[in-house]
């Protein structure tokens, strides 16, 4: 298992588009992918979780990939955040 | 018999009630048939679901808009979700017939995206809700009856709208629109003011008060539905009707179109808004952009200040509505006539030349900066945000907006928030005291706004609130539009763009002054923009100029304003 701690920077925070990017790329690697937000664990590969976490820009997360191409899928994960989320 | 409820979609629409009635979703009678064959029964439904809903995204895109389209599309992502399907899953697997796993499922995510008591999340609870339904009734086999089904001459009746039942809607068949539910910014109503169809929201019981295939009269201007009216009432809309429908078509023709004047030369219609929402409305109208967001009512009917986060919700909304259109934001014009209670502002002898709007922020530094804090976030998602402070009379105050700003941004950048670092900031131009030095103001300013109501009040010292001298208030006296004129010129020498918020700028008679002398932007409600296009159009820049001329060689307001009446 590999883990990074990040920060979310897109202004709406994790909403549809963004939660939606972020799972359709997750979804492209076998590995499990968790996020754990303030206490909370959350399922990386589901937008329904996502969003129900209310995550907003700022919001300090930490990322855990285990499994097959783990940390290529950590990498993909937190660049897709740092970069913003496509917003 | 009269019903009344909220105007949300102006016009008059005369026809037949179609109820559109929820189909019985009770699936009490649905007995468990083994954990294969339910989740087998899940998983058609959910291909049905997805291939029907994607029919209906496209067929939205066309007819209503990318934005309603985008609401669909959202619902098969939240419905493909594999976190989603595994709870259903083991719903089933726990002994519930699929209709029981998902209405549990599903109703676990309104719960949880409601009480989060956010605004974006409450409308994936709507989504949820509507995923819910329709799953429903595709398990069960059974069908609510849809707008699209229903026939030409149709007043539609609801408790309320939801996006699917909406879906494949044809304006030319529905006249009419009366929900028991939902205000002006309500699914309804938006769909409702896009299509053009005249609607009336929130009528209590309105869907049980009228029965299918009876007449209906509905008035969106007034907010009333109308049924067993007599043949004089009927002739009397329908004559009403009539006269709506013509000015209608004129003034569509400048919807999509450009600003521009008889002589091809290039401006814009922006609207005036209060409200975030109102910004959905400014754009329905085809406004070019928001050249004035009051931020007001933000802070009033409340018991202390917003906070930043709130404030941002707010800015960023209008942003988001606006993405690649200019949204102008007001800083705090408190004061004068419109009081705080819980600032406790001093009272004054002469509130409106006392301590208020850009005077009161800049001495109270920890109010304002919570303001610039949110508007420069907010501008960081489309850069489209613009800041504007009021009652500018000096250049000092410009400058110590400024140095706030930049210590605002300071701030930001030390938290790691992002927020918008070349976010404009411009002033009102609405004291004499600007006005006469636009020159100097407009080497600070990034852009100008003349707001006319208080530049003709402070001009001409007329309190336009005290009956007794409230005849001597006019924007038609010479030295107001001297004001204007300068102002204008001075902006256009200094080459940042001048706009005007105030009433003056949706004026027939003022508009071919304000185009002979270079107005960039015209400000007005988003009822006038396309009017104010339309006048636009109709003057060549050879002959504003000649009708400004002429005007600013006459001495009086009278002479002037009936000047312009016979050129128009």
């Amino acid at each position: 298992m590999v883990s990074a701690k990040t920060k979310l920077t897109n202004p709406m925070g994790m909403h549809m588009r963004p939660a939606n990017l972020f799972v359709s790329e997750m979804a492209k690697f076998p590995c499990d992918v968790k996020i754990i937000f303030g206490g909370k664990e959350v399922n990386g590969k589901s937008i329904m979780n996502l969003m129900a976490a209310c995550m907003k820009t700022g919001s300090e997360i930490e990322i855990f990939c285990d499994g097959p191409q783990e940390q290529d899928a950590l990498d993909k994960a937190v660049a897709l955040i740092e970069s913003g989320l496509g917003e | 018999m009269t019903y009344q409820g909220v105007g949300a979609s102006g016009g008059i629409g005369i026809g037949r009630v179609v109820r559109i009635v929820q189909a019985d979703l009770d699936y009490s009678g649905v007995s468990f048939a083994g954990s294969e064959a339910e989740k087998e029964r899940f998983q058609r439904a959910v291909e049905a679901f997805c291939a029907k809903t994607q029919e209906m995204a496209e067929s939205m895109k066309t007819r209503v808009g990318e934005k309603e389209a985008e609401i669909l599309s959202g619902q098969i992502m939240m419905l493909s979700d594999p976190f989603l399907q595994s709870q259903v899953e083991e719903a089933i697997d726990s002994g519930l017939c699929a209709e029981a796993a998902v209405d549990q499922v599903c109703g676990n995510f309104i719960e949880m995206f409601s009480s989060t008591g956010d605004e974006l999340m409450g409308q994936r609870a709507t989504d949820v809700g509507d995923i819910r339904t329709r799953m429903l009734e595709l398990l069960l086999g059974v069908s609510t009856m849809r707008a699209a089904e229903a026939p030409a001459g149709s007043v539609l009746v609801a408790a309320d709208f939801t996006p699917s039942m909406t879906v494949g809607i044809d304006k030319e068949k529905i006249a009419g629109i009366a929900t028991e539910i939902g205000g002006k910014t309500s699914h309804s109503a938006i769909l409702a003011r896009a299509l053009g169809i005249p609607a009336v929201l929130g009528v209590p019981n309105i869907s049980k008060l009228l029965q299918d295939g009876q007449s209906v009269i509905v008035d969106g201007s007034k907010g009333i539905v109308l049924a067993e009216f007599d043949e004089h009432t009927l002739a009397e809309y329908e004559h009403l009707q009539q006269k709506e429908r013509e000015a209608k078509r004129q003034l569509d023709a400048y919807r999509d179109c450009p600003t521009q004047d008889a002589s091809g030369n290039r401006f814009a219609v922006y609207a005036n808004i209060g409200k975030p929402e109102d910004a959905q409305a400014a754009l329905e109208y085809g406004a070019e952009g928001i050249g004035l967001f009051r931020t007001e009512f933000l802070f009033m009917d409340r018991t202390s200040l917003p906070d930043e986060e709130e404030q941002y919700k707010a800015y960023i909304a209008v942003a988001e509505t606006m993405a690649g259109k200019e949204v102008i934001i007001r800083t705090l014009d408190i004061g004068g006539d419109k009081d705080l209670p819980y600032l406790h502002l001093e009272k004054e002898e002469n509130p409106f030349l006392g301590h208020r709007a850009i005077r009161y922020c800049l001495s109270n530094p920890e109010v304002f900066s919570v303001q610039l804090r949110a508007l420069l976030r907010a501008g960081a998602l489309h850069k489209n945000l613009k800041i504007m402070l009021p009652l500018i009379t000096g250049v000092e105050e410009i400058r110590a907006a400024k140095e706030l700003i930049e210590t605002c941004k300071r701030q930001l950048q030390k938290e790691g928030a992002a927020y918008d670092a070349d976010i404009p900031v411009g002033i009102m131009i609405e004291t004499p005291a600007a006005a006469r030095i636009a020159d100097l103001l407009a080497k600070e300013a990034d852009f100008f706004s003349i707001g006319t109501n208080d530049l003709t009040q402070y001009t001409l010292a007329v309190d336009r609130g005290n009956a007794k001298v409230e005849g001597l208030y006019t924007a038609f006296h010479p030295a107001v539009l001297r004001n204007i004129r300068d102002t204008i010129t001075a902006a256009k020498q200094a080459g940042i763009p001048v706009g005007m918020c105030g009433e003056a700028a949706a004026d027939k008679k003022l508009i071919p002054l304000l185009l002979a002398w270079g107005l960039d932007e015209f400000s007005v409600s988003p009822a006038a923009v396309l009017a104010t296009r339309k006048t636009i159009s109709e003057w060549s820049a050879q002959k504003s100029l000649a009708t400004a001329q002429g005007a600013m060689e006459l001495s009086t307001a009278s002479e002037i304003e009936s000047s312009l009446e016979s050129s128009t």
